[in-house]
């Protein structure tokens, strides 16, 4: 062989390699921490550790319950901000809005979904924090008197702070893919409803939606995805105090991320603590990649479907 | 022309950007009969039927100029109800375009965004139209399984029928049979020739031996100008002018030669004439002559003079709304015309 | 028929106004921070390294944050490029478009693309410790490199996927490899593109605090050596924004700006350099 076949083989090998350099990233990430936190199963039964509410490490109890509640409660609140103002605007940008303008506010959305998380979490600080506890909190505490609105937290630091935050980082995600999905649908399918005699909001309610909602979906998935696996903006807004499982949006949360966040410190000073934050790391991989293959996963389908 | 006209167009001009597609056309469509707008590609015939349920609108960077009468009213009026205009123009699409559900659901579409809830109503109007596009056979056992399982025959059936259910009193298409196989094609021919007695319809085609076989009345558009019109008897046995004889024969289409031009500005038609005798007197035999007239009423009187004299009358073209081009080559040495 | 005019009137007013909320909410957030920021910006804060007593309210600057994050950026987004761009030219130029190992290292890029930074932190700090690594620069690099991996792979793949086949294939069909079609044709054609996704990933890899808090550690010093832990701004700003003086404070709010306005820029040119891709590819 020449010269020139033997570079272009080397190349080929390389690009191979490094190929494979990711396949194997991505099943070590999960073998390497499936393996440091397996020690705790051997003193915590899967059940307690998910389930169980008292979280002691010095007394060896690691329930993780407090802190999967926390995480819920903040994406839940940050799922139902984000979903139904994402979907009205991308409808705009995909249906309505004219071409200059989506391409303007196209890149400028995209521009969001670069910004730091940690300078999300220091307007959250500033802008949000203030709004809740001297707004929202003694407005809503006087006027609904149940759950989930009742609480003694007076600070502001709550997960709905934190829900709102979220939502607002989320909201890129959400708007792009949804936005794509959208314009994705074959132009033929509004000319034909529009041909006979529907509104451009019958069109896309009717016809349009009913192609793109797989599409829909997805976008919620990752976004969800996304919003279950935040730190530092959460860390800095949700309040973030041991012992306090949140039962009104106005509790402080403590969701999972920030706690192996907080604890990476002491991790290795008390015998296995790393072990159990290592697992709710473990758990938050799993989900992330059980959701994120479900999402991609319509996304892919929907492509193929297109040919 | 004597027939009934639920839908004309008077001077409608379109423009895409800054290229002008459709040129002054004035033109009125016949009642109940098949209509068929022909031509080669480009020349406008699509701009033409989607300007008439005002679909072209859909299009990015469009101009429309003039008016569109349906029932007497002009629709590119802004006040115009549009989803109402659409309601009585019914459009097939060149590509069999189904809605994203069942074939059941397709169907009841149209009755369902105009407010029809009524399931008994609806049902029965599906199994109507399902059976007026020979389809009803085909699918009443699975009326609910997805539209897009059909093959591409069926789908444009599904098409059809989906039109019809809105009631329309005209039916549009816009070369609604490109995109078949030749049987499913022929079905559907066969269906706009059944359809014809109850529908106006008005069908984009550039194949020509299908417009042959389906048209009672023909408009023959190229480069966006309307060449000729008439019925479909006269239009391809005897064509009048230049460019349509070009086409039925299959040979390109040139533009012509200018020679000489003259333009005409006063209405007395005797005085016309002598100028047109004058010009004509001092060209060869042969020479293409161009003549811009502003005045309806001489245009008929001046052809039927230089056809009686024996010249050649190539073209005639309308510029704007009163301004008409004729082409005439002088074909006989004669001073008396 | 009236009611079908007045649902799209009031559908459209909704959609108006939640994409006021979207687009004004991420004003509001930029708005903020440089309003917050500007005025407690001085120079001392940008040339001096915090001095004892930083976090009480005492003198100092966050110097050691800047060049930790540059630095840190700096060799973060060079270990993914070595990474990124020849897996990309693999799955474009090798491969076929519809093989199956495409679809499947797509798959792979778009599903570690959404993993949360702190996984990547939490595996960075077991590696780690396996390998007897302490908080450090370097520890802090590898991780954002696997970080940033997925997110210049992908930025780089639509780039590639952008330049029609028809460029690849007249070079081909002149006779030379594929290796010397991809460094002498597409590599110049897709030189913006690639620049892009490589400033994207950088203006990742500088805005990350959840990964670097578990394994660059923090330190008052300037970037020294790649053993020793280094400073970043996104922990910076979390650090003095978690201390109950003001002062100190107004200090991360600064800090805060400058983060913003390195991400922007990074940002802008990254922007303005894909549009000059998109302007000069071969259609």
């Amino acid at each position: 062989m020449n010269d020139r076949h033997w570079k272009d083989l080397i190349a080929r090998r390389l690009m191979l390699i490094s190929g494979s350099f990711l396949l194997i990233l991505g099943l070590l990430m999960i073998f390497m921490m499936y393996q440091r936190s397996k020690p705790i199963l051997a003193l915590t039964p899967l059940k307690d550790l998910l389930f169980s509410l008292s979280w002691h490490p010095t007394k060896g109890q690691f329930g993780l319950a407090g802190f999967i509640a926390g995480t819920l409660w903040v994406t839940v609140i940050a799922m139902i901000i984000a979903v139904p103002l994402s979907i009205l605007t991308a409808i705009y940008l995909a249906e309505y809005a004219a071409k200059p303008l989506r391409g303007l506010l196209k890149p400028f959305i995209d521009l969001l979904a670069g910004i730091s998380p940690v300078i999300y979490g220091v307007w959250g600080i500033i802008a949000i924090v203030p709004l809740v506890r001297d707004y929202f909190m003694p407005f809503l505490t006087n006027h609904l008197k149940f759950f989930p609105f009742v609480s003694e937290n007076y600070t502001g630091f709550s997960a709905l702070t934190a829900g709102i935050v979220l939502a607002i980082m989320i909201f890129p995600v959400l708007i792009s893919v949804m936005e794509e999905v959208l314009h994705a649908v074959p132009f033929g399918i509004r000319e034909s409803s529009l041909a006979l005699g529907a509104t451009q909001w019958q069109t896309i309610k009717g016809a349009v939606f009913k192609k793109a909602w797989p599409g829909i979906i997805a976008a919620i998935i990752l976004g969800l995805s996304r919003a279950f696996g935040e730190t530092m903006a959460v860390l800095m807004v949700a309040g973030c105090s041991l012992g306090q499982i949140p039962k009104s949006i106005f509790d402080a949360a403590y969701p999972l991320p920030a706690l192996i966040a907080t604890t990476y410190g002491e991790m290795m000073s008390i015998p296995l603590y790393d072990a159990a934050v290592l697992a709710a790391a473990f758990i938050l991989l799993m989900i992330t990649i059980l959701f994120n293959m479900a999402g991609w996963g319509i996304l892919l389908r929907m492509e193929r479907n297109q040919i | 022309m004597e027939f009934k006209t639920p839908i004309g167009v008077r001077d409608l001009s379109v423009w895409y950007g800054t290229t002008r597609v459709l040129n002054h056309m004035t033109i009125d469509i016949p009642d109940k009969k098949i209509t068929v707008i022909l031509g080669p590609s480009g020349c406008g015939k699509t701009t033409l039927l989607k300007s008439l349920n005002r679909l072209i609108e859909l299009q990015d960077q469009i101009t429309v100029s003039g008016q569109v009468l349906v029932d007497g009213e002009n629709i590119l009026d802004p006040d115009v109800e549009v989803t109402h205009l659409r309601k009585k123009l019914g459009l097939l699409l060149q590509k069999p375009q189904v809605l994203p559900m069942s074939i059941y659901d397709n169907v009841a579409y149209g009755p369902r965004v105009h407010g029809m809830k009524d399931k008994k109503i609806l049902g029965e109007l599906v199994e109507k139209y399902l059976r007026l596009s020979q389809l009803w056979p085909e699918v009443k056992d699975r009326l609910h399984a997805p539209a897009a399982r059909l093959s591409v025959g069926q789908q444009q059936r599904l098409c059809l029928a989906r039109t019809l259910a809105i009631e329309p009193e005209a039916i549009l298409g816009d070369e609604a049979t490109s995109a078949l196989d030749p049987v499913s094609a022929q079905q559907i021919e066969q269906l706009f020739l059944e359809l014809k007695n109850r529908y106006t319809i008005v069908l984009v085609t550039h194949n020509l031996r299908q417009a042959k076989r389906l048209a009672d009345h023909v408009i023959f558009l190229y480069l966006g100008d309307l060449i000729e019109h008439g019925p479909a008897a006269e239009f391809f046995s005897k064509p009048k002018y230049a460019k349509t004889k070009a086409y039925l024969e299959g040979r390109f289409i040139e533009d012509f030669k200018i020679d000489r031009e003259l333009r005409l500005k006063t209405p007395e038609r005797a005085n016309t004439i002598q100028q047109v005798q004058t010009v004509l007197a001092q060209m060869e035999i042969g020479e293409i002559l161009k003549i811009l007239l502003t005045d309806e009423a001489s245009v008929q009187g001046l052809i039927h003079k230089l056809e009686s004299a024996g010249h050649n009358v190539l073209e005639l073209r309308k510029q704007g709304p009163a301004q008409w081009e004729m082409i005439v080559q002088k074909q006989n040495v004669s001073y008396a015309i | 028929m009236d009611r079908r005019r007045l649902e799209e009137r009031v559908m459209k007013g909704l959609m108006i106004l939640s994409t006021l909320l979207v687009v004004g909410s991420s004003v509001c957030i930029l708005l903020t921070i440089f309003l917050k920021g500007v005025s407690a910006i001085d120079l001392n804060m940008l040339i001096q390294t915090p001095k004892g007593g930083y976090y009480l309210g005492k003198e100092g600057g966050i110097l050691n944050a800047i060049l930790g994050s540059l630095v840190l950026g700096v060799g973060a987004t060079f270990l993914a490029f070595l990474v990124s761009v020849p897996i990309t030219f693999y799955l474009n130029l090798y491969l076929r478009r519809a093989s199956r190992f495409s679809y499947i290292l797509r798959f792979l890029f778009d599903v570690l693309y959404g993993m949360p930074a702190i996984v990547y932190g939490a595996f960075g700090f077991t590696l780690m410790v396996f390998w007897g690594l302490k908080a450090s620069l370097l520890a802090g690099m590898i991780t954002i490199a696997f970080l940033i991996i997925p997110i210049m792979a992908r930025a780089t793949d639509e780039v590639l996927k952008m330049i029609p086949f028809e460029l690849p294939e007249a070079s081909l069909a002149m006779g030379t490899t594929r290796w010397e079609t991809a460094r002498g044709v597409i590599f110049k054609q897709a030189l913006p593109g690639i620049l892009t996704a490589v400033l994207l990933a950088f203006g990742r890899a500088i805005g990350d605090g959840a990964a670097v808090l578990l394994t660059a550690g923090f330190t008052d010093s300037n970037p020294s050596s790649l053993f020793k832990p280094v400073a970043t701004l996104p922990l910076a700003i979390f650090f003095q924004l978690a201390t109950p003086f003001p002062e100190v404070q107004r200090r991360g709010y600064a800090a805060a700006f400058i983060l913003t306005v390195l991400i922007l820029m990074v940002s802008l040119i990254s922007r303005i350099l894909s549009w000059k891709f998109t302007q000069n590819v071969v259609r």
